[in-house]
């Protein structure tokens, strides 16, 4: 393959060219109540160019792996519509790596039958009780290699195993209908996926609770929000503002954001980390052939660095970062998180909610999303604080703050940190789902407006 | 295709083979500027069986060696659903417009012109707004055969215009999103455009509103914010999973009656118009709400086979999924109130046109409670200016019984067709 490809690449003239090329094989096993939607294997091969000159770029994206010269000359001759302007990318050294797969289970040698048979027993956890009305139960196990080669001499080879298994289960009472999820995922083996009944279980009992639970009326409260909203919190809240390419071309932005501006307190540290072993955003090098690192957000409450392409970290002058990453080789790399979490500090739980006279108590994930000014999530379930005890237990309730004033009404953060992959991945432009990893400990936040019915 | 149905026909009592084919050709502005222009080809094909009485399901995006492709699915079909349909055999396939050629033939030279001009005219009226857009033209052939000897392909186009002004003004920022989408070309530059202007200077001034309960007009933009829970409703899979909050209602009164709404894949050139839907069913309307009371589910053969009715061609997928119910283009009919005449009803009231986070509640029974990204306060029938830092919520059931007019003007959002509509109460908190 990287002789094929460096060849091709050898033929075209541009300022710059990539190609990747992916093989993806996954499993699927989607049950919805008893029945099964769909079970079974495919295959997916494809290839994506890029190519600059200039001002501009272009993308072509296809299936023939034949067709790669033909579309090589495509990519460049597209690429000549752009005429003006001259985009830089941030300088890299060249790379030759091949980073195979070091599974401890690996899934391709578990027959279609065992998983079948995991999944059922899961389904029938889920659909235990006589008010769970149905289910909704999803695994996959999605093998990919990825081949990258660019005109600067970089060639890197990666192997990957996402594992995925999400679990819903609805419960009904008249007219009364009630969610409960858990995502669960990650890169790595099978076992990542097994052993799972007691989860299976949970959701199935936090269904039926909701059955019970009232609406919430709405209002300004403080809220503690469990890890599980702590890493929704770092990625919506902040994460997607930290991006670089929508502020690089955008003076008032680029002021706005500003590094060594003030977000939180002192005890506020928010990092980007794509090389921890096991969560969903897990690479060595991103969508560019450049390689990923650590990277802190802020620091002290501080901005200290943002994600960046080559293309945004050249035009503002700073180091990449190793976080342009494409959904498939359908797109081009745009600028990503990958695992993204906010750092514990001292606090336990319990003494967060002692402090509180009035408030609320929000867990679970329903979704999120921001438009760089404003954020809202949504938790599962909430319980209502008052003079420090958690008291009446609510559902229906979606939160909503404004980045720039939230972070620093984070009053207390606390010392569990938990990191959660989940089933689904991020959304940005029409580039979904995006594995990604958010975690963080306790936190509670001041003044946060939630809306209920 | 057809060799692959050779293949496997001896080894299953009813095989289908869905092939797509398509090319893409998008032109992107960034900061105002052309940043990228792309291509995409696409080819797959999926295979599905029916092997003692079970489906199996597998595929492909490479069709030259389909014995891997038949023998995965096959192998899946001993664990699959029992299917209760029969595929369908040959029929008439109606004469739908989805096809132009003028579109399939698009250069990106033109496309980028429209995008330059779009982006002029915003500029023009606006200096200090970033522009960014996205045009894309899309020809796609669907082939699809199986062994009950139904062999049928069409040709459809697709043209998709995005348009988006950003202003941040200290730490507070204003995004408004315009989009056509179209089976045919079409010059939307301008209109989007005036669109576009007509949605800042409204936003020039900020408002405030206190937490209550006001009336609300949703904008055409809006409305399918809305009808995400009459969508999920309505969805034969739903229904079947005994799910949907309309389980017991059909011929009930579940809108007010003066609201209409059809699913109608036949639709000219509407954005998913389609001679035949993803099983070679011939297209055909489907009453959803007539006259405020509901009328039909929408279903594939699958669905439709569970539930002892017939498919009402509303089976969606792409090669590599299995068909399932979806809408097509879900056409909400015109009222009689025009937009101007609904704002000058409103002594205090808001105007919503575009949410964040929506979805993320108990969807499937209504609620929703979103951020206003993009909305305004109306006095004393004028719309005032922009009011932000809010949420609002409400029940979409309760609401479509609560009307209180539909606008006269429909235009396409996405898939959906729709008139502004006028609710009699919405929840903002702030």
């Amino acid at each position: 393959m990287k002789a094929h490809l460096m060849s091709c690449l050898n033929k075209v003239r541009a300022d710059y060219v990539e190609i990747r090329y992916e093989e993806i094989r996954t499993t699927e096993i989607h049950y919805v109540g008893k029945e099964v939607e769909r079970i079974g294997e495919w295959e997916e091969k494809g290839g994506g160019i890029r190519a600059k000159f200039k001002g501009g770029w272009s993308f072509v994206s296809f299936n023939d792996l034949e067709s790669l010269e033909k579309n090589l000359e495509l990519a460049v001759k597209q690429a000549r519509l752009l005429k003006r302007g001259k985009i830089k990318l941030a300088p890299v050294a060249p790379h030759d790596e091949i980073i195979s797969l070091d599974l401890r289970k690996d899934p391709r040698r578990i027959s279609l039958e065992e998983k079948y048979f995991l999944l059922s027993r899961y389904n029938q956890t889920l659909l235990s009780h006589e008010d769970i009305q149905t289910s909704d139960l999803k695994y996959a196990d999605i093998h990919t290699i990825k081949y990258f080669v660019n005109s600067e001499g970089t060639y890197i080879q990666q192997e990957k195993m996402d594992m995925v298994l999400g679990m819903t289960a609805i419960a009904r009472k008249g007219d009364n209908i009630q969610t409960a999820h858990e995502g669960i995922g990650g890169t790595g083996g099978y076992e990542i996926i097994e052993g799972r009944e007691k989860e299976a279980e949970e959701v199935s009992r936090r269904a039926l609770s909701l059955l019970d639970a009232e609406p919430f009326p709405g209002g300004r409260y403080t809220i503690i929000v469990d890890p599980k909203l702590a890493g929704i919190f770092a990625h919506e809240a902040f994460g997607h503002l930290s991006e670089a390419d929508f502020l690089y071309e955008n003076k008032r932005l680029a002021r706005i954001m500003r590094l060594g501006r003030v977000f939180g307190s002192e005890e506020l540290d928010i990092i980007d980390e794509a090389p921890i072993k096991g969560e969903g955003g897990h690479y060595l090098y991103d969508d560019e052939g450049v390689p990923a690192g650590k990277t802190y957000l802020i620091r002290q409450g501080k901005l200290v660095r943002r994600l960046h392409s080559r293309e945004t970290a050249a035009k503002m002058g700073e180091a990449p970062t190793g976080n342009a990453r494409a959904v498939s080789y359908e797109y081009p790399p745009i600028v990503r998180m990958s695992n993204t979490y906010i750092a514990p500090r001292a606090k336990t739980l319990e003494e967060m909610i002692d402090e509180v006279e009035e408030g609320l108590y929000v867990k679970g994930f329903r979704g999120g999303q921001t438009n760089l000014e404003m954020f809202t999530f949504s938790p599962e379930e909430g319980y209502i604080i008052e003079k420090g005890r958690l008291g009446k237990k609510f559902r229906d309730i979606n939160l909503t703050g404004n980045i720039f004033t939230t972070l620093s009404n984070i009053d207390a953060i606390g010392r569990d940190l938990v990191l959660f992959t989940g089933s689904g991945g991020c959304g940005k432009g029409s580039q979904y789902p995006l594995p990604v990893a958010t975690g963080g400990p306790h936190l509670r936040i001041k003044d946060v407006v939630v809306g209920g019915r | 295709m057809e060799r692959i149905l050779d293949m496997v026909a001896s080894q299953a009592q009813e095989a289908e083979v869905y092939q797509v084919r398509s090319q893409v050709k998008t032109v992107k502005f960034q900061a105002n500027r052309l940043k990228s222009v792309d291509s995409a080809s696409e080819e797959g094909i999926g295979l599905r069986v029916i092997r003692k009485g079970k489906i199996g399901f597998s595929s492909t995006t490479d069709g030259d060696d389909p014995h891997l492709l038949i023998q995965r699915a096959l192998d899946s079909s001993q664990f699959g659903q029992e299917a209760h349909f029969h595929l369908p055999s040959s029929g008439k396939v109606p004469l739908i417009n989805c096809h132009d050629t003028r579109t399939a033939a698009l250069e990106a030279q033109e496309m980028i012109e429209k995008g330059e001009k779009a982006i002029r005219l915003v500029r023009k009226k606006f200096p200090y707004l970033e522009c960014e857009a996205e045009i894309e033209k899309m020809e796609r052939k669907v082939s699809i055969i199986n062994s009950r000897g139904l062999n049928q392909s069409y040709k459809k186009t697709d043209y998709q215009f995005f348009l988006y002004g950003f202003l941040a003004r200290e730490e507070e920022f204003l995004g408004v999103g315009e989009e056509e989408s179209s089976s045919t070309y079409g010059d939307y530059s301008r209109t989007l455009a005036e669109r576009l202007i007509e949605l800042v200077s409204l936003a020039k001034r900020r408002v405030r509103i206190s937490s209550g309960k006001y009336p609300a007009i949703f904008t055409s933009k809006a409305v399918p914010l809305l009808l995400k829970s009459l969508k999920m409703g309505i969805n034969g899979k739903v229904v079947q999973k005994k799910v949907s909050p309309l389980l017991k209602k059909m011929r009930t009164y579940i809108a007010s009656s003066s609201l209409n709404i059809v699913d109608d894949a036949t639709f000219p050139f509407g954005p998913a118009s389609s001679p035949l839907d993803g099983e070679g069913i011939p297209s055909r309307p489907t009453q959803i709400i007539e006259k405020g009371r509901l009328k039909s589910f929408i279903y594939d053969l699958q669905t439709a086979g569970l539930m002892r009715t017939r498919s009402t061609a509303n089976a969606a997928r792409s090669y590599d999924s299995l068909p399932s119910p979806s809408t097509t283009n879900l056409i909400l009919k015109e009222g009689e109130v025009s937009f101007e005449e609904m704002i000058h009803d409103i002594k205090e009231g808001i105007l919503v046109d575009q949410v964040i986070g929506s979805g993320q509640g108990n969807t499937l029974m209504g609620e929703f409670s979103v951020n206003l990204d993009l909305g305004y306060k109306i006095e004393d029938g004028k719309i005032k200016g922009r009011v932000k830092d809010v949420m609002i919520s409400g029940n979409t059931y309760k609401m479509l019984k609560e009307l209180a007019a539909i606008g006269s003007e429909a235009r396409f959002v996405g898939s959906t067709r729709t008139p502004p509509l006028y609710f009699k109460e919405i929840n903002v908190v702030g």
